[in-house]
């Protein structure tokens, strides 16, 4: 066995066995009272703004127009990126041949089943841990795997492309402020939740607000991640040779 | 229509299991996100639907599945096991003929070559597999597919073809 691994292997078990030793002698206490803040929102959170979802409550109700800046500035990132990158659907046409067979088969199948879970935890936000941007994200993974598998210019064959995708988006914000700001029109607070929109349709637990907001941004998430994977992908040679200043 | 049935339905489950919950708000939305997801996905997933309409077909895959993961599995483990033991080893790669025809069948019979230990597909080429095997036992073609693959390929022509 060579030196390093003995060494990695030392440092290794050292560590395990401080830590081990630091935790039965320190003991820390784990607290056995919420903090004033916590209890209120364990108490009022249900009344509230009728989730049973502490963070997506805080998320989008309490700091709500903080998280629609944020996702704002996120759009922003994208659109930048796009005009920095001069998306040439000519240079990403040319990747076609993509992975083998079996990788192509069995990517099919995954991007469904990633979808269908990245759908549940968008339309499950309002209710348990997940919501919007982690329901985005997992559709992202989906499309990140499709682009190398299938070569990025079959999908721009197949009519998807980072202009419509950015559309997409840009229309997946609209509707998003919309929904902040429809409340202002009954003289309400711009990003109001109870007040406003109903806590339940035909007997569906909605919570308002929260499940209009978590639908619109995994939408928004899911096809600015992908048009960023799309723009990423456009291959080298596509910059060698071009005027050099 | 049937492979909308089909696609919807394995989402349907997929997204049921996984809000892990049976209330009327996740079979409603369930609804909605299968109906979607199959109009948008069938027609990449499924070329030839009649082959759905075969119940008998499922059956055998079950029955491969299990024989896949218990007996096939054992026995390529316990020889991998031997060799790491006794260094018995002539590494090399072989190329392997295919009959079937389907990507599904095909990615099957690819998939359980790579699974069990000792074999491993690292390409497809015109009805040909090359596979890194780990005791070359005969560099013949037709003898190394009698070796590596053809009980897969039978159970996945019985499958999918």
């Amino acid at each position: 066995m060579s030196r390093r691994i003995l060494v990695l292997m030392l440092l290794f078990s050292a560590t395990l066995i401080v830590s081990f030793t630091a935790t039965i002698i320190l003991n820390p206490a784990t607290p056995s009272e919420l903090k004033e803040l916590a209890k209120y929102y364990v108490l009022n959170t249900i009344n509230e703004t009728a989730s049973p979802e502490a963070v997506t409550a805080i998320v989008w109700d309490y700091r709500g127009l903080d998280t629609i800046y944020e996702t704002l500035v996120l759009y922003l990132a994208i659109v930048g990126g796009l005009a920095i990158f001069k998306m040439s659907e000519e240079a990403l046409l040319k990747t076609r041949i993509g992975l083998t067979l079996l990788t192509k088969t069995s990517t099919k199948i995954i991007a469904l089943l990633i979808t269908s879970i990245a759908a549940a935890i968008a339309f499950h936000g309002h209710l348990s841990p997940g919501g919007g941007f982690p329901g985005g994200s997992a559709v992202a993974v989906a499309s990140m795997i499709i682009i190398p598998v299938f070569a990025a210019g079959t999908l721009i064959e197949k009519g998807i492309s980072s202009t419509k995708l950015v559309a997409i988006r840009g229309a997946a914000l609209t509707a998003l402020g919309l929904v902040a700001l429809l409340p202002v029109v009954r003289g309400l607070e711009i990003v109001t939740n109870q007040k406003f929109y109903p806590a339940s349709i035909l007997g569906l637990p909605i919570s308002g607000s929260l499940s209009l907001y978590n639908l619109l941004e995994s939408l928004a998430v899911a096809s600015g991640f992908t048009a960023v994977a799309l723009y990423l992908s456009i291959p080298e040679e596509a910059y060698k040779g071009g005027s050099s200043a | 229509m049937m492979k909308y049935i089909v696609v919807g339905l394995i989402v349907f489950i997929v997204y049921v299991s996984f809000a892990g919950s049976t209330s009327p708000y996740t079979l409603a939305t369930a609804t909605i996100i299968s109906v979607i997801l199959s109009a948008l996905t069938a027609k990449y997933l499924v070329v030839n639907e009649r082959k759905l309409m075969e119940p008998w077909r499922l059956l055998i895959l079950i029955y491969y599945f299990f024989k896949y993961m218990t007996i096939i599995e054992f026995k390529a483990h316990m020889d991998v096991v031997k060799r790491t033991f006794t260094m018995e080893i002539k590494p090399g790669i072989v190329k392997v003929p295919v009959n079937a025809k389907s990507r599904y069948a095909r990615s099957l019979i690819m998939g359980s070559i790579t699974n069990t230990p000792g074999t491993v597909v690292v390409d497809e080429k015109d009805d040909y597999f090359y596979v890194n095997w780990i005791y070359v036992s005969s560099p013949d073609p037709l003898e190394a597919k009698k070796a590596i693959s053809e009980e897969f390929e039978n159970f996945a022509i019985k499958i999918f073809d």
